[in-house]
């Protein structure tokens, strides 16, 4: 348990990776503000256990469009007045070879990925210089570094949020803001379904760890990047992916 | 002095404060940037959001990009006596 409970924002925290990241700093001790385009089984089971009451917050947003995320900023900062942590853990992907991918595709996957996140973003920095301090970690990808057949767009959204760290790093140093990202390699989440049984299987093989990764193992990560100790580190994105693009 | 002028000259010498800028005095007539208050561009923006904070909205936000106190201060006057104001 951390002995000053921080607040932390969590984007697309209903399922998946984000479920887990919440997880983790509700073990932690920490409040915990979520959003995603629906309720889940988890969310009503965070929402309903008396461990957890007053220290975490569910709304229904559609991260891809700026009002709304403004308005969750809002709603944390109304209910818990300052914010500690941001998780930009929101994301969507499409898959489809680049020649057949729709123009209906290709926006979705920009709006949420890239222009939701940075809409939110800029809320929560305001937040922050105005407190004057705070950490954020952006969730990428190693197929952001990597490239990936048939994720072409998601991977250059996932790029371009690695350079979006390492520009808001630069900016935000000085106010004792830390800003990196983590790019997770393949997890067991609903994230990896679209993947077939032998595509999963051929990546374990090549994978040193020899298993695909849990939410537990990228939100380890996440907790250390955003310990006050570690504030020397900004700008980077830490790769987790059991070894996959070593 | 009003409030409001009083109330936007103390956020921003807490803001200078902050920024180890103790030896500049804070006047309606000081400009933001350059020789007057030297605000860089991540200090005006933590300006708009420190205003945004006191008054519940701020003029960069607005669209509008002071370049005095008084400008920021006619500001909130002017919202004031249009009933748009939401200081809280």
């Amino acid at each position: 348990m951390t002995l000053e409970p921080r607040t932390v924002v969590v984007t697309g925290g209903s399922r998946g990776l984000g479920a887990g990241i919440v997880q983790s700093f509700l073990d932690s001790g920490d409040r915990v503000a979520t959003c995603a385009r629906s309720e889940t089984e988890a969310v009503k089971q965070w929402r309903d256990d008396p461990q957890y009451a007053d220290r975490f917050l569910f709304v229904e947003v559609d991260a891809s469009d700026r009002e709304q995320c403004l308005h969750f900023v809002q709603r944390v900062v109304e209910e818990w007045s300052t914010i500690d942590v941001l998780v930009n853990n929101a994301g969507v992907a499409r898959d489809g070879v680049l020649a057949l991918v729709s123009e209906e595709d290709v926006d979705t996957v920009i709006d949420l990925n890239l222009k939701g996140t940075i809409y939110l973003t800029r809320g929560v920095v305001r937040n922050m210089l105005a407190r004057g301090g705070g950490s954020i970690v952006n969730i990428s990808s190693i197929v952001g570094q990597t490239g990936y057949r048939g994720l072409t767009v998601y991977g250059a959204t996932k790029a371009a949020l690695d350079g979006f760290t390492r520009a808001l790093a630069r900016e935000l140093g000085s106010r004792h803001i830390t800003v990196n990202g983590i790019a997770p390699g393949y997890l067991r989440t609903e994230m990896s379904h679209g993947l077939e049984g032998a595509q999963l299987d051929q990546i374990v093989r090549r994978t040193p760890a020899g298993r695909l990764g849990d939410p537990a193992d990228v939100a380890r990560a996440v907790q250390f990047l955003v310990d006050p100790e570690n504030n020397w580190i900004t700008g980077q994105v830490l790769v987790v992916d059991g070894g996959l693009t070593c | 002095m009003s409030e409001v002028q009083d109330k936007v000259i103390k956020v921003i010498s807490l803001l200078l404060e902050r920024a180890d800028k103790t030896d500049v005095d804070v006047t309606l007539q000081s400009q933001l940037h350059g020789d007057g208050l030297g605000l860089d561009s991540l200090e005006s923006a933590e300006l708009s959001a420190v205003l945004e904070d006191e008054f519940g909205t701020d003029p960069f936000s607005a669209g509008l990009m002071p370049e005095t106190v008084a400008e920021i201060v006619d500001f909130y006057a002017g919202a004031d006596e249009s009933g748009v104001a939401a200081a809280p």
